[in-house]
């Protein structure tokens, strides 16, 4: 393969478009454009050029990363997360460990929150109904053993049900936000590949 | 030099440079490759991270018989991260060296 800046500039834009925006875009294909044209006057060749800036699958994949974590601080999505989680993986092996491994279990552990929370409140419902039927005379099934108290407990469970469930969401948003400093700081320190040079 | 390490510093060696006078990124390039190993290509995105954060602008100044070049200038808000990131840097690095310096101490 040819190692000159037509051919960088091509797989950097190739691999970017989609991704960037336009302007953004532009404006770094041209910091490359103007770092080959600069070297170049300065007597270097293309391939001398292309070997200390390393390559541009690698340059691009950096770019990509920080802009989706970018997004995702901007905007909070599940979406923005999940992309700039995954583009991170993509940055080496440790990340897969660093990175994948604590998100998931995050995920988990919020799910598994939440669960708990609709699962209360749904039994907390159940409850009063029953208890309702009970005191109504409607129903002889018994859930507690005085149908009074019964609906005082299950209102009880509504309320730690639904406490629980907003609680989460608390607790989701300290999370994301937790992920994004992480996920800064992971590639301010992690990505970058060994000169060749 | 452990990669780490070195991708770890190179912002503060950016905000560095910058502090001393403006430059187009082929200078800034040049000014840290000088004297640390590292893919220059990841410079560039640091660049616009910087000036996402706010850190740095550009501006576009006519070159001696070419095109304009893009030239990065520090910010107020810039010059700031600089001052904390170099203290921390110092400090940091005194404290290490001390560390190393007791170890071979206990060595001998």
């Amino acid at each position: 393969m040819l190692q000159n800046e037509q051919e960088y500039i091509r797989i950097l834009k190739h691999r970017l478009e989609g991704t960037l925006p336009k302007d953004e875009l532009d404006d770094i294909i041209s910091d490359y454009s103007e770092h080959f044209s600069i070297g170049k006057a300065n007597g270097r060749t293309d391939e001398e050029l292309w070997r200390s800036l390393g390559s541009p699958e690698d340059v691009a994949r950096e770019i990509r990363v920080m802009h989706l974590v970018k997004k995702a601080e901007d905007v909070r999505s599940c979406k923005n997360i999940f992309h700039a989680v995954i583009a991170t993986l993509g940055l080496g092996l440790f990340n897969l460990v660093f990175v994948l491994v604590p998100f998931i279990m995050f995920l988990l552990l919020l799910f598994v929150i939440f669960l708990l929370g609709t699962v209360i409140t749904l039994a907390g419902l159940v409850g009063v109904v029953f208890s309702l039927l009970q005191i109504l005379g409607l129903s002889t099934f018994s859930v507690w053993l005085s149908p009074v108290a019964g609906v005082f407990l299950s209102i009880g469970m509504i309320s730690t049900g639904l406490l629980i469930v907003i609680g989460n969401y608390y607790l989701a948003r300290f999370c994301y936000h937790g992920c994004i400093r992480y996920l800064k700081w992971n590639i301010s320190v992690i990505t970058g590949t060994e000169s060749e040079a | 030099m452990n990669i780490q390490f070195k991708k770890g510093v190179l912002e503060i060696c950016v905000l560095s440079v910058l502090a001393h006078k403006d430059c187009y990124g082929y200078e800034l390039v040049n000014e840290i490759s000088k004297r640390i190993d590292i893919s220059e290509g990841t410079i560039y995105p640091l660049l616009h991270r910087l000036k996402d954060d706010g850190y740095v602008t550009t501006y576009l100044q006519e070159s001696a018989g070419g095109p304009p070049r893009k030239y990065y200038r520090l910010t107020e808000s810039g010059r700031k991260e600089e001052h904390e990131q170099k203290e921390e840097w110092m400090r940091f690095a005194a404290s290490v060296n001390a560390l190393l310096d007791g170890k071979n101490d206990a060595a001998e």
